[in-house]
């Protein structure tokens, strides 16, 4: 349990952590709360040479708005969201799925942007970022670039940040007064990975609606047919257009992974109309 | 490769703040805090059990908060305030969870306890007087392996009992935001997949790739093992002699990089337009095996375009699929599938792949599995 030898630099900078980035070559890997790197560490499952720590990067730890969006810097923790320390863009979305990412002890390190980079399918920030149709902020000695949330998760694991790019923040809509949430995550345990998640984000004032299959091992599933349903006629009409549409969507799976992917999202639709 | 990096500085100079003492050290960079409380600084009442943030045994303060100092390195805590176990001794309230701890039948073994007493005391401060389902819920990051929690979770909650909860955190302050546009998405490849029958113990995809090109134009490229190689995102072939074949096939699933070393045979139907690569191969550095078998066939779909079938199963064992989901191996099958398909049109329509391909995630590393299966 103890790690293969590495080296470590602490970056000032995000620009300078792509630098540091760049000089390894593939062999240096960023760490910012390092609560899912740390175990692939420890069990030699990742064996970079040198770690770069943007823990304490200018910039990282930022929050700016204006009218429409929310740009949160990617190094704030779960717990800060958890606890409201960081503004929720989403009336409460982000509190609630915080809550429930790990255990606190986790929450008290890991970082929003950390997971949305690491990109394990699933992860809750990683459907949450698909509902809400983020931006990705990739910054690097280059420039900075802004991935749309279609974009910035290519599949598990793998994300369009280049290789000397950072994840400085994630831009969210700040959701209108009448906007709903709901998020179903199904797992035996607390704090564990999901084994499904359904998300759905229905913001009228905004035109915002998105019903999102999540944990599927591989990016997360936006069900647009769904989603318009929801729109147009509500949270039944969804229900409705749902089962076609996730064995369409979702061949691959094993029929029991479709139905606990279909079971999430139904559940989360019927909390939508519970509210309404 | 060129990494930059010469070997590894041996210890990095760190200086923090143990239960209220100033400690220098020299510090491996790979050491974690809680060794480096346990053997630095002798302060055993750190407990490590999985070394892995599951158990929560380790769980001391770091700047006020309770964190696993198994998945946190001593050198990261350069100027940091830690609090272990045995620094809670002027702690009231730990001083009273103390006392329901051992009145309610809390410690048994007792090797839970100094990660228990820390998340407890973060509960009833942060909490204060809450339901025993939160304060399970709370505590779930802690096991206790005599399974005691009953005793622990009431023991919390006498402690909790007609506690406030602590004041809302302080909000951090909101700048005026600059927006600028989104860069444009990739288009993914289209690529439908259906289940495919299972190598026994382990996993199997199916894949029907459209091909833009005419079935002879494909199968040109497919019945040439090297030229399949090169359309194969990480993928290196090292030798070819008859049906023999061996290469390295290298994938990357987020941080961990493999590189898969074996050999194989490979085995073609130049009738059929079809071949089987049967391969296994390991990873030295993690101590990962892959094995397994790709089946492929063109099948003409017109004058200018085919499909290509593909059959994959595979068997992963080692560190590798301890810690890969299965059905997280096959989204990534399925990816590489999708580049596979990309850079083969490519190539028959007389184009080099495209370069730095090296490693494409983890549909990488289930074509790497199969690559060093197939191609090796």
């Amino acid at each position: 349990m103890k790690p293969v030898a590495f080296d470590y630099v602490r970056a000032r900078t995000l620009e300078e952590a792509s630098e540091m980035l760049a000089a390894g070559g593939g062999a240096a890997r960023l760490l910012a709360g390092g609560q899912s790197l740390g175990p692939m560490l420890n069990l030699r499952l990742a064996r970079p040479m040198r770690l770069v720590d943007i823990k304490r990067a200018d910039g990282f730890r930022a929050l700016a708005a204006d009218d429409a969006t929310l740009s949160i810097g990617a190094g704030f923790t779960h717990a800060e969201i958890e606890d409201g320390a960081v503004e929720d863009p989403a009336r409460g979305l982000l509190r609630h799925v915080a809550r429930g990412i790990a255990y606190r002890a986790v929450r008290n390190r890991g970082t929003i942007g950390g997971s949305l980079a690491h990109a394990d399918p699933a992860a809750d920030w990683v459907s949450v970022f698909a509902a809400l149709d983020g931006v990705a902020v990739a910054r690097s000695a280059r420039g900075t670039r802004r991935i749309a949330s279609g974009a910035f998760l290519r599949g598990a694991f793998a994300t369009a940040l280049a290789d000397d790019e950072v994840l400085a923040a994630v831009e969210l809509p700040l959701l209108s007064a009448g906007a709903r949430w709901a998020y179903r995550k199904v797992c035996r345990k607390t704090g564990e990975f999901a084994s499904a998640i359904g998300v759905v984000v229905l913001d009228p004032a905004r035109g915002l609606a998105r019903v999102v299959a999540g944990a599927v091992e591989a990016a997360p599933v936006l069900l647009p047919a769904t989603s318009e349903a929801l729109r147009d006629h509500g949270p039944d009409a969804a229900e409705a257009a749902l089962a076609e549409e996730i064995a369409r969507l979702l061949p691959h799976l094993d029929p029991a992974a479709r139905r606990l992917r279909m079971v999430a999202v139904r559940s989360a639709l019927r909390d939508i109309a519970g509210e309404g | 490769m060129d990494t930059g990096i010469a070997s590894p500085r041996l210890r990095i100079a760190v200086a923090l703040t143990v239960n209220g003492r100033r400690v220098s050290a020299e510090v491996e960079p790979r050491m974690h805090l809680g060794d480096f409380l346990r053997e630095q600084l002798n302060l055993t009442g750190t407990h490590l059990g999985c070394e892995q943030g599951v158990c929560g045994a380790c769980t001391v303060l770091v700047d006020g908060t309770p964190q696993r100092s198994c998945i946190a390195y001593a050198v990261e805590c350069d100027g940091a305030q830690v609090t272990t176990i045995e620094g809670f001794d002027a702690d009231p309230t730990m001083a009273a969870l103390r006392e329901a701890f051992a009145a309610h039948h809390g410690l048994q073994c007792g090797f839970c306890t100094p990660g228990m007493l820390i998340a407890s005391r973060d509960i009833v401060l942060r909490l204060g007087d809450v339901p025993e389902t939160r304060i399970r819920e709370e505590l779930s990051g802690n096991l206790c392996r005599c399974t005691g929690y009953v005793g622990i979770v009431e023991a919390v909650a006498a402690v909790a009992a007609g506690r406030e909860p602590a004041a809302d955190a302080a909000a951090v302050p909101v700048q005026a935001r600059v927006a600028a546009p989104a860069d444009a998405s990739v288009a993914p490849a289209s690529v439908a997949a259906a289940p495919a029958a299972l190598a026994a113990g382990g996993a199997g995809i199916a894949q029907t790739i459209a091909l833009g090109v005419s079935a002879d134009a494909a199968w040109a490229v497919l019945s040439d093992p090297r030229a399949v190689a090169a359309c194969l995102p990480g993928a290196e072939l090292t030798a070819l002699e008859g049906e023999a074949v061996s290469g390295v096939v290298r994938v990357a699933l987020g941080p961990i990089k493999v590189a898969l070393a074996g050999q194989g045979s490979i085995t073609l139907d130049q009738a059929a337009r079809s071949g089987v690569l049967v391969g296994r191969g390991r990873d030295g550095g993690t101590g990962s095996s892959a094995e397994g078998e790709v089946r492929w066939q063109v099948v003409p779909r017109g004058e200018a375009a085919s499909e290509l079938r593909v059959e994959l199963s595979w068997r992963l064992s080692g560190a590798l699929a301890q810690f890969s989901r299965g059905a997280v191996v096959e989204g990534l099958v399925r990816r590489l599938a999708a580049d596979f398909a990309a850079n083969l049109e490519a190539r028959v329509a007389g184009q080099a792949p495209p370069a730095a391909q090296r490693e494409l995630g983890l549909l990488a590393l289930i074509w790497a599995v199969i690559k060093a299966r197939l191609f090796r």
